[in-house]
């Protein structure tokens, strides 16, 4: 796949808004040609108290992943919802605990749970 | 495997090194066992950590050759890229200079061409890897790559806009528009090290640079960690000062005394991630082996130094080393292919732990030193063989 036609994609997906679609696909090493090209959007949050708040708030700009992946402490999540506050996340003043919350529950230090997804190589 | 035309692989394959020159291209060396000419399909894929922005890392397992494949070699976005036009596309000089100049693709092709082979890794690989763990993307090994970039150099560039002595520090400028109110990544480097070993390239192990790479041109700085390698480069600023902003003065430093978790250190107390720490990394080992038979085990090791000057590998903790084969292929600031031979003598869990020594004398250590954002992770790393009779 070239690179405009990757971006193409990337931002399909992003414009899906399907936020909550999960496009679960086992990678199959052995054979390439089924497995997602890069940039495909695969992942969503878990659900609980939160999510709805965390998927507004944070997967406007980020996927799933980046969440997904952290290992943080109640307290960096503190930190990092402010910083991204600042950044112009959008998180209702009363609904800021409610998200950290969720965002520690979920991805706390003993998150082992991540995966990378494994994909075709660039451009293909 | 991204393959150029040998026509085009020779042309860029004309080459200066700054300053650095050690001569033509070697040919491929000759590892024990034979090290192997490309990577083999079912090694061909990348690890996925972020589906947009796009970040993905290449497994280690596909790390095995000198020039990392381009279709191979990791992605690192911040954010949904704004890839200019290459058409319309122009870089521009200016600050501290007696001429601004603005110059298109076919402008810079007509310029002196220069090629270098060295490389690029993230300043955040590995920071999966520290514990406690720390914000941001968790990669593991593979946002590292080793390339040959072809491009013009900085030094030309500001040599042909005039530049002033006033000028101390080079800023550069990508057409990457971060959203909301997330601040621009905007980096300075110091004009001392611009002069000496930056090019602005356009092409990547031969070929045209890739939009996802930076296209049409990106910043490379050998032996300096990515993120001063700017993607999608637009503007190259001569200035007095460094750049400001939150990438440069909160985001991209690195403690000046290690300071451990629950330390919250101030900006001054850091400074920007710049040189490389010596590295290496395994990327080939056999998970089973025989006692009295021997096995091959091969990786990879680089520096901020332009050279490693040894690898070497224990199985007993580090009580004693032995030096791997170093592959002779080799340019400054580029990794160094290295392979062992190991003979388990006893049955069970064989640890083989490698650590580099590069070519200032640094030795990469037991631990990386952790930081509050994980950059720049040099530990020994380990493999675990199982020894059967």
């Amino acid at each position: 796949m070239s690179g405009p036609r990757l971006l193409v994609t990337a931002a399909a997906a992003l414009c899906a808004g399907a936020l909550a679609t999960a496009l679960a696909q086992s990678p199959k090493p052995d054979s390439e040609d089924k497995r997602p090209s890069l940039g495909t959007r695969l992942s969503s949050l878990p659900p609980g108290r939160g999510k709805g708040i965390a998927d507004r708030a944070c997967l406007r700009c980020h996927s799933a992943d980046i969440l997904r992946q952290q290992r943080l402490s109640e307290k960096q999540w503190t930190a990092n919802v402010t910083k991204m506050i600042g950044w112009g996340a959008e998180v209702p003043e009363d609904k800021r605990a409610e998200l950290v919350a969720y965002l520690a529950r979920n991805f706390g230090p003993d998150n082992d749970r991540f995966r990378p997804v494994v994909t075709r190589p660039l451009g293909r | 495997m991204n393959r150029a035309p040998a026509a085009a692989m020779n042309a860029v394959r004309r080459r200066t090194f700054l300053g650095l020159a050690v001569g033509a291209a070697f040919a491929p060396g000759t590892l024990v066992g034979a090290a192997p000419p490309g990577v083999p399909r079912a090694r061909r894929r990348l690890l996925q950590v972020n589906g947009y922005a796009i970040n993905a890392e290449t497994p280690l397992d596909a790390l095995t050759t000198y020039l990392t494949p381009n279709d191979l070699f990791f992605v690192r976005h911040h954010w949904e890229p704004t890839v200019p036009d290459p058409k319309t596309w122009t870089l521009t000089v200016d600050g501290e200079v007696s001429t601004p100049v603005k110059l298109t693709v076919a402008d810079l092709e007509r310029m002196p061409r220069t090629t270098v082979t060295c490389v690029l890794q993230c300043a955040g690989n590995g920071r999966a890897l520290y514990k406690p763990p720390v914000p941001g993307i968790q990669w593991r090994y593979g946002a590292v790559g080793n390339a040959r970039w072809t491009g013009t150099r900085v030094r030309d560039l500001l040599e042909k806009a005039g530049l002033k002595g006033s000028a101390r520090h080079l800023h550069a400028f990508g057409t990457d528009r971060p959203p909301g109110k997330v601040p621009p990544f905007h980096r300075s480097l110091e004009i001392e090290k611009a002069l000496e070993d930056a090019v602005v390239a356009y092409a990547m192990n031969g070929e045209p640079l890739a939009p996802l790479h930076g296209a049409p041109a990106r910043l490379v700085v050998p032996g300096w960690a990515g993120d001063h390698w700017m993607k999608w480069l637009d503007r190259l600023s001569a200035q007095p000062i460094p750049q400001t902003g939150f990438y440069m003065d909160v985001g991209y430093r690195y403690p000046r005394v290690p300071a451990g978790p629950g330390v919250a250190l101030k900006p001054e107390e850091m400074s920007p991630v710049t040189e490389l720490f010596v590295k290496s990394n395994i990327t080939e080992a056999p998970n089973h082996a025989r006692v009295g038979s021997a096995v091959t085990i091969r990786g990879f090791a680089f520096s901020g130094a332009p050279d490693i000057a040894k690898v070497e590998l224990t199985d007993d903790d580090g009580a004693t080393w032995r030096e791997a084969q170093l592959d002779p292929e080799r340019d400054p600031f580029a990794w160094r292919l290295w392979s062992f031979r190991w003979t388990p003598k006893e049955l069970g869990r064989g640890r083989l732990l490698a650590r580099a020594t590069d070519s200032r004398g640094f030795v990469q250590p037991r631990e990386a030193v952790w930081n509050q954002s994980g950059y720049l992770h040099n530990g020994w790393h380990e493999v675990q063989i199982e020894v059967t009779a």
